[in-house]
């Protein structure tokens, strides 16, 4: 076991109204290693606080996170952001050795293992272009390729494709998985969309709303790769359905 | 060459030379608008002199140093500002209070305070450059998009690396609009400080030229003044360009 979260709870006080929200009610969740953790729900279920609070971003409200395996040197977890987050005044190099750089490493190994990344995440010929000139599918390589310098055990995402089109989140959805095949890294990842949890996920939490809770643990057997049309997806796909599908309307209900 | 470019070569040059005709054929008074020729001839003959080189030295001096303390001290308390809440409580109302006096309201005092020296036209000009660069530094520090602050975090930064690598970078551009209206102030300044109280500067030497109705030689100043102007915005541009340079669109 790589992570567990024990009971966590995280709560608001809306100050005008005195009122105190829970964004998370009790959270127990081991993550393993090696998995494609996806963490399923609707708006406003607390998956991305969730995220913040494994990232260190959020302190819980109460509750308990390990990391059994003890820190080391490198660092455990690294974000990649929904909106990129890259930082416009550095190029795409400069964004991928931030990491290694504020932790003191070496302009050369930082610079090496930047254009490993550069390969690994198909980037090559960009290095020094700037945010601006990439496309949003080129800006989210570069902020993976940024939370992976750091060589974390665990790679939390927020929804990192859901600025994206269509086309170019699928070619990034194989991406990902190729990524995760070949760094055998921790992935925690965050969606709101069924298809993507089924077509990534090789567990899938389920989430309710208000408060954000677990309702369900699901294991995803299915063989990769996997087909966004097949048959077996798309019973996975309808079970998953049918357990949100009360949720989401309750969610957008309140 | 443009279609654009040919148009506003004939705009200024036809303009210039109805004017010279107009003085020249007497139907403007050279004691009202010199022709431009007189003009030109009157700065050649103040460079030869050395007149009009020493005036804009002495002033140069008092709007580079101006501007450099003002802008030094905008940009440390801006970014100071910006980052640390209870800096920008304490800073807020002096601020809200110093903002909209028109500097050149201050000179008077600081006359009192600096004497008649460079100093008090010199604090006049910081002064007026401060608070330009410090309310566009402020401005800049609140306009990065906080969850830069949130991936530097996450990244490993210390405070420390956030302010020095996040902040300061993020705020760069607003602060390089703050630096361009303080170079426009402390030219307006150096003007007004160098009308009374002082025998050297190219605001003396256009003052002194309009008391004595010496038209041409105020010609003179002004078009120096538009020169430094120019030149002024030219060199932060430049700057600019090299501080910032993901800001440049690329082809």
């Amino acid at each position: 076991m790589l992570l567990a979260l024990r009971d966590i709870g995280k709560a608001w006080l809306i100050k005008r109204t005195g009122e105190r929200v829970h964004a998370l009610q009790s959270i127990t969740l081991d993550v393993h290693p090696g998995e494609f953790l996806i963490l399923l729900g609707p708006s406003g279920c607390g998956k991305s606080t969730l995220l913040q609070i494994i990232a260190g971003l959020e302190a819980p409200s109460s509750g308990e996170i390990r990391f059994p395996d003890g820190g080391g040197n490198g660092k455990l977890t690294s974000m990649v952001f929904q909106d990129y987050a890259l930082f416009p005044w550095r190029t795409v190099m400069g964004n991928i050795v931030f990491g290694p750089e504020v932790r003191s490493v070496s302009r050369i190994l930082r610079e090496e293992r930047a254009r490993r990344l550069i390969e690994l995440v198909n980037l090559k010929g960009a290095e020094h272009r700037y945010p601006h000139e990439l496309s949003g599918g080129m800006r989210q390589r570069v902020a993976l390729a940024r939370a992976l310098a750091n060589d974390p055990q665990i790679l939390l995402f927020d929804e990192p494709l859901a600025a994206l089109d269509a086309m170019t989140r699928r070619v990034l959805q194989d991406e990902l998985l190729r990524i995760w095949g070949e760094t055998g890294k921790t992935f925690v990842y965050v969606t709101h969309s069924l298809q993507e949890a089924v077509l990534l996920g090789s567990r899938i939490v389920l989430m309710t709303a208000h408060p954000g809770r677990i309702k369900q643990i699901v294991d995803v057997p299915l063989a990769r790769p996997r087909h966004a049309t097949g048959r077996a997806e798309a019973e996975m796909l309808d079970r998953l359905d049918g357990l949100l599908g009360e949720e989401v309307k309750r969610a957008m209900v309140v | 060459m443009t279609a654009s470019h040919l148009r506003q070569i004939a705009s200024v040059a036809g303009l210039l030379a109805l004017w010279q005709l107009l003085v020249q054929t007497g139907k403007l008074s050279e004691l009202f608008l010199p022709a431009p020729l007189s003009v030109l001839a009157a700065m050649w003959e103040m460079t030869r002199s050395g007149q009009l080189p020493w005036a804009v030295l002495v002033s140069l001096n008092r709007v580079v140093q101006g501007f450099v303390y003002g802008a030094v001290a905008g940009v440390v308390l801006g970014l100071l500002a910006g980052a640390v809440r209870w800096i920008e409580d304490m800073l807020d109302p002096w601020v809200a209070a110093v903002y909209p006096i028109p500097k050149s309201a201050l000179f008077p005092l600081f006359l009192l305070w600096f004497g008649l020296g460079d100093a008090s036209k010199i604090a006049t000009i910081a002064i007026g450059v401060l608070f330009l660069v410090l309310v566009n530094t402020i401005t800049g520090v609140k306009s990065i998009n906080p969850v830069l602050l949130k991936a530097a975090q996450d990244l490993g930064a210390s405070r420390l690396q956030v302010f020095t690598k996040v902040i300061l970078p993020g705020a760069l551009p607003n602060i390089f609009t703050g630096l361009r209206l303080g170079a426009g102030m402390a030219l307006i300044l150096v003007f007004i400080t160098e009308i009374e109280a002082t025998k050297a500067g190219l605001g003396f030497l256009l003052w002194e030229a309009f008391q004595l109705l010496d038209t041409t030689k105020v010609f003179a100043g002004v078009v120096t003044f538009g020169l430094l102007g120019v030149a002024t915005t030219w060199l932060l541009q430049w700057l600019e360009r090299v501080g910032c340079p993901w800001l440049q669109r690329s082809n």
